[in-house]
Formats: C-alpha cells, structure tokens, sequence
C-alpha cells in the first residue's frame, strides 16, 4: 500500500491543523468540507468521522465506493504547511469499535447532544505538497514564462522612482 | 416462477446494469444463494467478540449462535447468514478468514472483503428479575431495537397465515411464557431499554413487532366488532407508555377528534416505528396519543387475487380494500413520510396463481408502489424467504432470479424520487432488508 511521509502523517496527528475533504456529485459538481476529527490508522490508511448521514460529503463519498471513485484531502497546518492526498473510500463504520472511538471523541468535543453518522476509511493512493514555496519553486521550473517579471527572483534591481513617475 | 427462462448470473447482471451499486446486486444475491461461514470466519467471529452462544439463554442444550451481523466495506449488510432452514437459489457463498480479514468467496474465488459487526454488551445482561435481555429485546443487528408486541399470529392459529411466513415456526428468541404483556415484562422491557441505551452510539430507531391479532377486545368470538384489532393495540399502547419512561420527549397540546384544539396534552413523538396490522383510525389516534411516530402497514402482494390467495387471514380480516384504507388513514393521522408499507417481493411469482412474467409481476407491484406514493406513503420492498415452517417452504416455491429484484430496485426509487418521499426509519442501516433504502443512500 501506498505509505504516507512522515511529515504528512504528523501532519494529519496535528488537532490543530486543517483538514478538508473533497468529493463530486453525480454531474461532477465539487463539494469541500472542512472535518474536525482525523486520524490515520495502523494499515496505512485514512479514517475520519463523518456528522451526518444526509450530508452531501456523505452522499459523495457512498457514490465513490460503490463505482471506484476517487475523493481528496487536504491537510494545512498552522505554519502554511499543505498537502493533498488523493485516495479512494475504502470502508464505511457505523458500528464497531472504531466508530465508538470516534463517536466518543465527538462527545468529548461536541456535548452529550452531538451527532455522529459514521467514519469513513480512506485508502491513499497519491500525495501532493501543496505548500506555497514548495508549488513556487516547482512551477518556476516546469513553466518559466509563467513567472511574472517584476518579480525580485527575476529582476536584477528595482526602480527607485518608478511610482513617482506615474503620479506625475 | 412458471416460465422456464435463463437467468442472468451476478456478473451478467452486472454489465447489464452498470448504473446500479455492484455491491447491492451481490447483496441481493447473498439473500438468494445464501452464506456459510468457514471453521475459520467462526473463529474470526469470536475473536472479534461478534459471536455469542444463545443457547443458554433459550434453555437449548444445542449451541444456538447468534453473529454480530456481516457487512460489505460500504455498511451495506450482506444477507443470507443462517440459511439452513432456508430455500435457495444455486450455490452458497462462503465467508472465510484469509491473511487476518475476512472475505466473501464464490467457490475459490475472492469476490469481496467484509467485515463483523461485535454484538453489543446487553446480549450478556440479565434483568433484575432475571429474564435475559436477548430475549427482551428481539433484534439482534446494530441500530435497531425491537421489541416483540405479543409473540403469536392470529391468522397462524386459523390456518390462515401468510404463505411466505414462518413467524410462528422462528422467533424463539423472544417467545415468552404470557403471550401478552404483563407488568413484569413491561418491567423487563424498561430496564433493558435503559441499560442497552448505556451503550453509546449504538441505537437509532425502536421497531415494535407483532403477529396479527384481529380481535376486538370487547367482541369476544365476534371479531368484526366495533373496533377490530383493538387486541392488538392495547398491547402495543401498554409498551408504549412503558418506552414514554426512557425518553425525553415533552407531552404536547392534544387536538380533539373533530380537529379543534383541546385543553389535555398527549404523549410528543418517542422514536418508535409500530410494524402493526392494519388499525381502524379510532385505534391509530389512540397509537399517535400515546407518542408513535411511525406506522408501517404492510400490504405484502399488491395484486388483488394474489393477495387473496397469498395472505388469507388479512383477506379475511377484513380484506384489500379495509388494509388499503387502514394505511391510507394512518397519513392523516401520522403526517407524511410517517407512513410506510412493504412488499414481500417475489411472493406474486409463486406457483401455479402468480404472475407468469416477470414484467407483469413489476407493473403489478410498480402500479401499487405509485398509488401508495401519490398518497403520501412510501413502499419498501424486501425479499422472499422460503423458510422451514411456512407454507411456500411446504409447497417448494422457487426464488425468483436476482435481476427481477435489480428491476423493481430501480423501479421503486424512481418513484422515491418523482414524490419526493423517504422512509429513513426503515432505512439501510436498520436491518438490511430494504433494497430501495440502500439506493435512498444516493439522496442528501
Ligand atoms: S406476515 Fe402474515 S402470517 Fe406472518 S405474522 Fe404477519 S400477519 Fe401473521
């Protein structure tokens, strides 16, 4: 199985950090979601607690497993560290120790009156850092002309009064 | 089924429907070829605490063990565990424990991987008065609670029972000494409610469960009375009040019968679906002051001669259009979404009255499913079972092949959708038999 670097691993174990999950409808429509509780298991893979049962992540997410679709998460850390994993739902908890661990969680966090659908496993297959620096460099390489030229990596030296000019 | 024609295997149906949820078209073909678990997936079972031996419990000197229930990878429940005493279609499936998971095999071949569900703690507790609550609470999958009304069917005593049926023949779970309730088991009830509502994250829905009963109470021999099936209604009132002590829900501004507003207060909606005969609307005020949120009816064959020939006693008692008018009622009283019926698919195929063709029988079942929805009621479907102990079992009746039920699936949610109804509360997570629920998954 695909294994995840460390860095995105401690990364994703990071209460703090962000944690989106993109999945699409039947026409192909995107949906993001932002997901509280995250962890990654033993095996390798992805498991996160889903709230509702009627949530369009959720209907996504049943669509994607039952015709091989894929689904994507993207994890931001507090520093602007980014990354997306692009995976495949592999199994879907709402029973079973799993489910109670994050159930449970969901208690501590949101009261005796929270809801919990189910959690869903994600096997990854690809990932991507999507940090700003680290995207910087690489599109700088792979498509030079995109790079705008007043940029101070490109340019040798800055016009003192360039300003000035225009405001006259 | 009469005709002699070639039925499609899993994977020709498959291809033919690309659209329709693989894992559903083998879920159905679980409950038709049924599933039997290898020394091994038993040993997977215990070690994953989803077995328990019933036996003791039920007084058997024989192991009686009760699985924790199957599922595939997406929750969907796989069907057709414990098919010993049941008639199938070709060969069974088998589940085995291969490199530490368990899978779903055809003959050698891996088809798909799966997973045991545990059996929740209440199956080990016993009442304060010593009575085991497995026996209390008869379901025995995740989510649901059922609870057993009265443990007999009238039409079974009249020979007169639904012909899929082995209600009578199966149960023993929940079979009590006193067939109705007393004040010790409504106690039972209480306490095992409360005591499995410790376990957290494991309940969403309460079935109450019966046999038939068409007798009035004060008509003793004479069951058309004022109003029939008040046996049966006094039962599940005297479970209900004892459920209004688990809840939280307030007591509401009750509404005279003529609709004006009165200045006594009833029970507020508990969480609780009655799966009930069909009750006169004197007898569903009464369920919906006690606090029933839901009513399920069910009409079973939705052919008029078929349900004649197929279910006897509900044609005696008191006939299509008295059931058809019962459920029609319960929308007026329950609200919409609140009322729902079920087709035993497959029955309408059974030889020599059913239908010959198997697009007669889902226009049949289709016109019936439509004529519910344009009334505000939702139909499920489930499976025909040929068990030991009724009388299609007897008679050797054939399952009808497993495209029949890709096509009524569809069919069935088509018109989910055109009238925009749901039925969440028999929905895929309660017991799995309702395959229109699973494709109900697809709806936000
Ligand atoms: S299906 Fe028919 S025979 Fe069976 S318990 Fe219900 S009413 Fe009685």
């Amino acid at each position: 199985m695909f294994k995840l670097p460390k860095e995105v691993v401690d990364l994703i174990n990071d209460p703090e950090s962000i944690k989106i999950v993109a999945t699409a409808d039947e026409k192909g429509n995107p949906h993001c979601a932002v997901k509280d509780f995250f962890t990654l298991l033993e095996d390798g893979n992805l498991a996160f607690a889903e709230e509702f049962e009627g949530s369009q992540t959720n209907v996504n997410l049943v669509r994607a497993i039952w015709f091989a679709k894929n689904v994507e998460l993207t994890v931001r850390g507090k520093d602007g560290t980014t990354y997306q994993i692009k995976g495949k739902p592999y199994k879907y908890f709402y029973t079973g120790p799993l489910f109670e661990k994050f159930y449970l969680a969901a208690r501590e966090k949101w009261g005796p009156d929270s809801e919990l659908a189910g959690v869903w496993v994600i096997t990854p297959e690809e990932v991507k850092n999507e940090t700003y620096e680290v995207r910087k460099k690489e599109e700088d390489k792979k498509h030079p002309f995109f790079r705008h030229l007043d940029r101070s990596s490109v340019r040798r030296t800055k016009i003192q009064n360039s300003k000035s000019e225009i405001s006259n | 089924m009469n005709e002699v024609i070639h039925e499609l295997s899993f994977e020709e149906v498959a291809k033919k429907y690309p659209d329709f949820p693989r894992t559903v078209i083998r879920k159905i073909d679980t409950s038709l070829r049924g599933v039997i678990l290898t020394e091994k997936a038993l040993e997977g079972a215990k070690e994953e605490g989803a077995f328990y031996d019933v036996s003791h419990d039920l007084g058997r000197e024989t192991h009686k063990p009760v699985l924790g229930e199957v599922f595939f990878r997406d929750g969907t429940y796989l069907l057709g565990l414990n098919c010993e005493e049941s008639r199938l279609k070709g060969k069974p499936y088998f589940l085995d424990l291969i490199d530490g998971k368990l899978w779903l095999l055809d003959g050698e071949n891996l088809l798909e991987e799966v997973y045991f569900a545990p059996v929740p703690a209440f199956f080990r507790k016993k009442t304060s008065r010593g009575t085991p609550m497995i026996k209390v609470i008869s379901s025995k999958v995740p989510n649901r609670i059922s609870i057993n009304i009265f443990t007999y069917c009238q039409f079974f005593r009249e020979k007169l029972p639904c012909k899929y049926c082995s209600y009578m023949a199966n149960g023993s779970f929940s079979r009590r000494k006193d067939e109705i309730h007393t004040p010790e088991s409504l106690e039972d009830i209480y306490e095992t409610v409360n005591e499995i509502l410790e376990e957290e994250g494991k309940w969403t829905n309460i079935n109450l469960i019966s046999g038939s009963d068409p007798r009035g109470m004060h008509q003793s021999g004479a069951y058309r009375g004022n109003s029939p099936y008040e046996n049966e209604v006094n039962e599940y009132i005297k479970v209900l009040k004892t459920l209004q002590r688990c809840f939280a829900t307030q007591r509401i501004p009750a509404v005279n019968r003529n609709g004006s507003p009165s200045h006594q207060t009833v029970q507020g909606s508990l969480p609780v679906n009655a799966i009930a005969s069909a009750f006169p609307r004197e007898q569903q005020l009464r369920l919906k002051e006690a606090g029933l949120a839901v009513y399920i009816s069910n009409i079973e064959v939705w052919d008029k001669k078929l349900f004649e020939w197929i279910c006897p006693g509900k044609a005696k008692y008191f006939g299509r259009q008295y059931w058809i008018d019962s459920i029609l009622s319960a929308v007026e009283i329950f609200g919409r979404g609140n009322v729902s019926t079920q087709l035993v698919a497959g029955a309408e195929l059974a030889e020599p009255y059913g239908f010959k063709e198997m697009d007669e029988a889902l226009a049949s079942n289709l016109e019936g499913v439509e004529f519910f929805a344009r009334n505000g009621v939702y139909t499920t479907f489930c499976i025909l079972w040929v068990d030991r102990g009724s009388v299609f079992y007897r008679e050797k009746q054939k399952l009808p092949p497993l495209e029949y039920y890709v096509k009524l699936a569809q069919g069935i949610n088509k018109i989910r959708k055109k009238y925009n109804l749901n039925a969440s509360y028999s929905g895929y997570r309660g017991d799995g038999f309702h395959l229109d629920m699973d494709l109900a998954r697809l709806a936000p």
